[in-house]
């Protein structure tokens, strides 16, 4: 615990000292631009575009920073070879890449804070404060971004390139987006190669409708069952991805 | 300067047949490059082990299969009588590498901090060896100051604190004179001298043969991936050049490196 608490404070600390919080800035920015967009507008336009613009951003702004910060978590340590240090203390791979991978999610749900405080304080500016809603959406993306966290580090530890663990990132994150219709597809498909091969890619895909807030946006917060089967599936998830990763790192040599 | 030779019987270290072949694969072809070839070596508790050999020798991937950082292809290790590699024993080796592979956002106590806290030091102590150990290096004064405005010297003392703040049996020190000024070589000399002084087990590896021949109780001659020579003490000392011509007599460049020509 002790080990793991250490790579976790110190994983914290660098990426805040490498400037990750200036992801909330950027936001700031979005929020900025956005207000004066809608300064024009009608009153009910004006909150639905600032409601959508600002999580829609923060979702966004959230995603590239957890794929570039966990692509790079490893692979950079190894590249600097300040791995090298580390691991040369009683340290368990296991312990270290956890550490790591939580000090990251940390790092980016406090950006994520840090944006959602901006939002939030816009939005009652305007008149609108529906606290349940709002955190079931925060809860959501967050989810999101711990699958997305945990598939980045396993693939930047599976194929060892920033740049081809980032490209298969993305391409995961979309073919998250259609997991149902790939299930859709494989049930009328007559091949059973694409059969096969959409099934395995559905289940390999994270499946992002499970985080879908928007489905329940306009009428009323998610439920508390649908909240909880989001989270035992974020950390199904990211447990089988941790899990796959510290197998391949255990076997890396430095 | 030399050090008379006291050793227990125990050893610290044992390589037994060890051979290491690094395959790189690229385009379907695979190719291999002995990294270690059937290395035999005991060193003793309490002795000071300097590895000799030219670039490429195999003297940091013996380092590395210490730590436990690379496998063996074959044969067997055993630090501190635990086989290698195990996670356990690593508490009671401290490892500096030729460069200081600190990480740069962080400050000097921070760094520190990080490593006895890995190093599995009680809490309460954390901050008196951290303390103690800057003190040592002589960066007392530097704690506070973010690694990145260390100088090469600083970090190089950094990272002897950061392989001796557990106060390890064993210290493995990869090259640690290389690109240091002479003050501070001979600064490293006297912490080497100051460690056997202290009952520890010192592996050292090196290209300066006068440094070598300074403080160790036995050196060992690598080439090619091969230990080609083994000497005790008492087969340099009060000989001048005798080291550097058993050296020179047996290694071989294997790095395609031609010798400078005069002409």
């Amino acid at each position: 615990m002790q080990t793991l608490s250490a790579v976790f404070t110190y994983t914290l600390k660098e990426h805040l000292r490498r400037k990750a919080w200036l992801s909330a800035a950027l936001f700031g920015l979005v929020l900025l631009g956005g207000v004066i967009i809608v300064s024009a507008l009608g009153a009910d336009e004006r909150m639905r575009l600032l409601l959508d613009l600002g999580l829609a951003a923060i979702e966004a702004i959230t995603l590239v920073s957890i794929v570039f910060l966990t692509v790079n978590l490893i692979l950079a340590e190894i590249e600097s070879r300040a791995i090298f240090l580390i691991l040369s203390h009683p340290v368990r791979r296991a312990d270290y890449l956890l550490g790591r991978f939580l000090g990251t999610v940390a790092a980016v749900a406090l950006g994520m804070a840090a944006m959602s405080l901006m939002h939030a304080l816009l939005l009652s500016l305007y008149g609108w404060w529906e606290p349940g809603r709002y955190f079931a959406a925060l809860a959501c993306m967050f989810g999101k971004t711990t699958v997305m966290g945990a598939l980045s580090l396993l693939l930047s530890l599976a194929l060892t390139s920033e740049a081809a663990a980032m490209a298969f990132a993305v391409f995961l994150w979309m073919l998250g987006h259609f997991s149902s219709e790939m299930r859709f597809l494989a049930d009328r498909s007559g091949s059973a190669f694409l059969k096969t091969t959409l099934v395995a890619f559905s289940h390999a895909a994270p499946d992002f409708a499970r985080f879908n807030y928007r489905d329940f946006w306009h009428q009323s917060a998610p439920t508390a069952d649908w909240l909880i089967w989001a989270a035992i599936y974020t950390l199904a998830y990211a447990t089988a991805c941790l899990a796959l990763s510290v197998q391949l790192f255990e076997q890396q040599e430095f | 300067m030399a050090v008379p030779v006291e050793v227990n019987q125990v050893n610290a270290i044992r390589f037994q047949k060890v051979s290491k072949i690094y395959r790189r694969s690229h385009l379907g072809r695979t190719t291999e490059t002995p990294g270690l070839v059937e290395l035999d070596l005991d060193i003793a508790k309490g002795e000071v082990f300097g590895l000799l050999g030219l670039n490429g020798s195999g003297k940091t991937t013996a380092i590395k299969l210490l730590m436990g950082l690379h496998l063996p292809t074959k044969g067997e290790i055993e630090t501190l009588g635990r086989r290698v590699p195990d996670v356990k024993v690593l508490a009671r080796i401290g490892y500096a590498p030729e460069s200081a592979y600190l990480n740069k956002t962080l400050t000097g106590r921070e760094s520190l901090r990080l490593f006895a806290a890995l190093s599995r030091i009680p809490a309460e102590e954390v901050e008196r060896r951290v303390t103690e150990m800057f003190a040592k290096v002589g960066l007392d004064k530097a704690l506070d100051k973010r690694l990145s405005e260390y100088s090469k010297g600083m970090l190089q003392r950094a990272s002897l604190a950061q392989a001796l703040v557990h106060d390890p049996e064993l210290v493995i020190l990869d090259e640690p004179v290389t690109g240091l000024d002479p003050l501070a070589i001979k600064e490293v000399r006297l912490l080497i001298l100051w460690l056997k002084a202290n009952g520890k087990t010192v592996l050292f590896s090196s290209h300066d043969i006068s440094e070598v021949e300074r403080v160790c109780d036995r050196i060992g001659i690598l080439s090619g991936g091969r230990l080609v020579k083994v000497m005790k003490q008492d087969e340099w000392r009060g000989k001048p050049d005798s080291l550097e011509a058993a050296f020179a007599a047996a290694v071989v460049r294997t790095d395609g490196v031609g010798s400078i020509r005069m002409e």
